[in-house]
């Protein structure tokens, strides 16, 4: 390698403009980095969990409430979900079991699981077998075509129910 | 350096920025906002504003899976007022879905009820559009190349202008109606109904195949053209045939602007499948052998779908009669193609005088196969019953006033000229379906090679195997000939010469024989088949470039019609005028002309042995 000039420039001292200059791009610069940092993390937590999937809906119309006698607990297979009317009012607990998901049908004192012997009350609390949790109660509405419908979206407190 | 990072930095920021935007500020999230708000404000009870509050903006779907392919809808996502009664004034996209009988919806103690619930049918099932799409573009398919845009209100922009507004109804809907409602009148889809009988009474099933209903062959099958083509396609299609393809020869058909209306759905309802049926009802279908699809005749016999049809419509004939004859003509839409009287479609040849030039027999054949007697016409096989055949001839014979024959000249523009031309150049307005094509009149080299004597014949007694018919039944010798005089005057330009006196056998000095056909096979495998095919039927690989087009020696009506003389003079001295060379130029000698003369004759042997009576 040839031998170079003294490297002036390094020991040049800078002028104060050029020192702020120096500092006002730095400082953009890592507003613009962290700031696409922080979006891309939101994005991300966002985006990992899918918005639509292909699988049933979880919202869905179970019919009119005439359909659901004072009385009745009509367990829909195909939505897994129990609706259970009692007077004007109305609820809907999940038929799936807390244990390992099998389907579970009313019985006379509530809900029996038939693999392993779970059993449910009527407001689905535990009261026997391998179930860890209770059943869950969805969130029950009127839609406006006059339909029940069912969010298994969103859990409801066991108790919670919709007066028609 | 610092500038450069500090810059991209900030590019970096803003793309992100953008992209975030774009993925969590929805137009569909501002629909259901608005949504949730009018919801509150009109709610009036507790139950109905419980049933609105908590709710928040997400992907509402229907996944459809009862009708054919599983469908999945997410329409309601930004239709998402389409079940609530109470937004019926709203603009769109908030607007309830109408309620209606036709849809076969029901008012019960003063409440609708829907027949098609959105969350077992979908949305798409009846508009189409793209039903996973989540913009007004994507969902609505408002795009020329889109599988199905959507039925009846998306008007594409490089739709023809003139078809803009008709194409803009929500009638087109009935088209999806009719793939689960197969039934032939089903009363909420009653322009597929009017399409569907258009279709046959048309003729349209004459010349184009719909599975189970049709069977024609001369134009496209349509059984599937509702799923590959939109309504603006179908609608120029049946105005303007040749805009898309420029050789069609569907004839333009005068038809109203309703009619055409209910063709278009008719055809747009024709998707081959429909949904109605499963893959398990298809799969037991093919099974079958037969389509379940438009349960009208039994598929895969020609007449029968044209027949049960021909006798459910109003004309139930029995006794054939040419009063009947002339209204199936009118029917029928034969005249969509030919011309009668002073009504002509411009495809077909005149009919008006047919009655003189052409026998019952002609008839007969002539419509129950048309290639009997003109091997390559395009006209279609109807499968009309036997009475309406013999109703037709009726009427036909029974036109018997001639063409007036003032002068040479209007004879020649008021007959021939639709074939030969106004100038006589063998371009005449129907020149184009006839098969061969009409003699080009100003060819001297053509014209004067042939004797007065030939072309005379020609005149009078028409040629066999083309449309040239038999003027001699409708012409005295003296009109032919000053007809023929006329035609040198005025279109062939050169002087007519003396014909050269050639030597030519009168009849084929080799005797008729395997061995002889055998030879003539090989000879024309070797010297014809450039032009004439190696089937003989014309379409050899030069043939398109000639015109004249090079004969199709199984014309048997012509063959038959045609001396030994006459072929050996065409084959040894070549035919003037067309691309026919004198054989006897590269080497061919009378013997090997014998050989293929009889080669020719025994193509068409079992054709004469089955037909009597050729000439008139
Ligand atoms: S799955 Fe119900 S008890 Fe085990």
């Amino acid at each position: 390698m040839a031998v170079g000039k003294p490297a002036k420039h390094a020991v040049e001292e800078l002028t104060e403009g050029q020192q702020n200059r120096r500092r006002m791009l730095a400082w953009l610069s890592s507003v613009g980095l962290f700031g696409s940092a922080i979006i891309s993390a939101i994005s991300n937590l966002v985006f990992i969990k899918p918005r639509a999937t292909y699988g049933a809906p979880n919202r869905f119309g179970i019919g009119k409430p005439d359909d659901f006698p004072s009385g009745t607990r009509i367990a829909l297979g195909e939505h897994r979900v129990c609706i259970v009317r009692e007077g004007d009012k109305l609820c809907a607990i999940s038929t799936t079991c807390t244990h390992l998901g099998c389907i579970i049908a009313p019985s006379e004192t509530g809900f029996a699981c038939p693999c392993h012997g779970s059993r449910f009350d009527q407001d689905g609390n535990v009261t026997g077998g391998p179930a860890p949790k209770p059943l869950p109660w969805y969130a029950l509405s009127l839609a406006p075509n006059g339909e029940l419908e069912v969010d298994k979206g969103t859990e409801v407190g066991a108790g919670t129910y919709l007066k028609v | 350096m610092r500038l450069a990072l500090a810059i991209a930095a900030f590019v970096i920021l803003i793309i992100h920025g953008l992209v975030f935007y774009d993925q969590f500020f929805h137009k569909w999230e501002s629909y259901q906002t608005a949504y949730f708000d009018q919801a509150r404000a009109l709610a009036k009870t507790d139950t109905e504003r419980a049933a609105v509050s908590g709710r928040k903006p997400r992907i509402e779907q229907t996944i459809v899976t009862t009708f054919g392919e599983n469908r999945v809808d997410r329409c309601l996502t930004c239709h998402i007022g389409s079940d609530d009664p109470r937004f019926k004034e709203h603009a769109q996209p908030l607007r309830s879905h109408p309620f209606s009988e036709a849809l076969g919806d029901r008012l019960l103690n003063g409440k609708w009820e829907r027949r098609h619930k959105f969350s077992d049918f979908g949305c798409t099932v009846c508009h189409d559009g793209q039903g996973r799409g989540l913009e007004t573009f994507y969902a609505h398919g408002e795009d020329h190349y889109w599988n199905d845009p959507l039925l009846g209100y998306v008007t594409q922009h490089d739709w023809r202008a003139e078809f803009k507004d008709k194409l803009k109804s929500t009638e087109f809907m009935q088209a999806n109606c009719a793939q689960c409602h197969t039934e032939e009148n089903f009363k909420s889809t009653p322009l597929v109904a009017q399409g569907r009988q258009l279709f046959f009474r048309k003729n349209c099933y004459g010349c184009h195949r719909i599975e189970g209903l049709s069977s024609g062959t001369l134009g496209p099958d349509l059984s599937e053209v509702g799923k590959k083509f939109k309504l603006d396609y179908l609608w120029e299609s049946i105005v303007d045939p040749r805009a898309n393809s420029k050789t069609s020869v569907m004839p333009q058909f005068k038809l109203s602007e309703a009619e055409i209306r209910a063709l278009v759905t008719f055809l747009k309802s024709r998707r081959g499948i429909n949904y109605s049926e499963t893959s398990l009802d298809r799969y037991r279908a093919t099974l079958a052998g037969k389509s379940t699809v438009g349960k009208v005749a039994q598929p895969g016999q020609p007449g029968a779908a044209a027949t049960s049809v021909a006798t459910a419509s109003s004309v139930v004939a029995t006794v054939p009669t040419a009063a009947l004859g002339e209204k199936l003509i009118n029917d029928k839409s034969c005249l969509a193609c030919h011309k009668l009287g002073n009504q002509d479609g411009g495809v077909a040849p005149d009919l008006s005088f047919a009655g003189l030039v052409r026998d019952e027999q002609w008839f007969m054949e002539h419509f129950r196969d048309p290639r009997a007697r003109v091997a390559d016409s395009i006209m279609p096989s109807f499968g009309f019953p036997e009475t309406d055949f013999l109703s037709i001839t009726a009427y036909l014979k029974s036109l018997t006033t001639p063409p007036p024959f003032t002068s040479p000249a209007e004879f020649f523009k008021g007959t021939c000229a639709r074939c030969h031309g106004e100038k006589g150049d063998g371009k005449g307005a129907i020149a184009v379906y006839l098969e061969p094509y009409p003699r080009d009149l100003t060819k001297a080299g053509f014209m004067n090679s042939k004797s007065d004597e030939r072309l005379i014949t020609s005149i009078k007694e028409g040629v066999a195997g083309t449309s040239m018919a038999p003027w001699g039944h409708v012409l005295n010798d003296e009109q032919v000939r000053s007809l023929l005089a006329y035609i040198r005057q005025t279109y062939v330009k050169d002087k007519q010469r003396p014909l050269k006196e050639r030597d030519v056998p009168n009849t084929n000095p080799i005797a008729m024989s395997a061995e002889s056909v055998t030879r003539g096979d090989q000879i024309f495998q070797q010297r014809c088949t450039g032009c004439h095919g190696k089937k003989a039927d014309g379409k050899g690989p030069n043939s398109l470039d000639i015109l004249p087009r090079p004969r199709n020696l199984h014309n048997a009506d012509f063959l038959n019609a045609t001396t030994d003389r006459r072929l050996f003079e065409s084959i040894l001295y070549g035919v003037q005028g067309t691309a026919m060379p004198p054989w006897v130029d590269y080497g061919l000698t009378k013997n090997d002309v014998g050989n293929l003369v009889n080669y020719l004759r025994s193509l068409n042997q079992n054709a004469q042995t089955t037909k009597t009576g050729n000439k008139h």
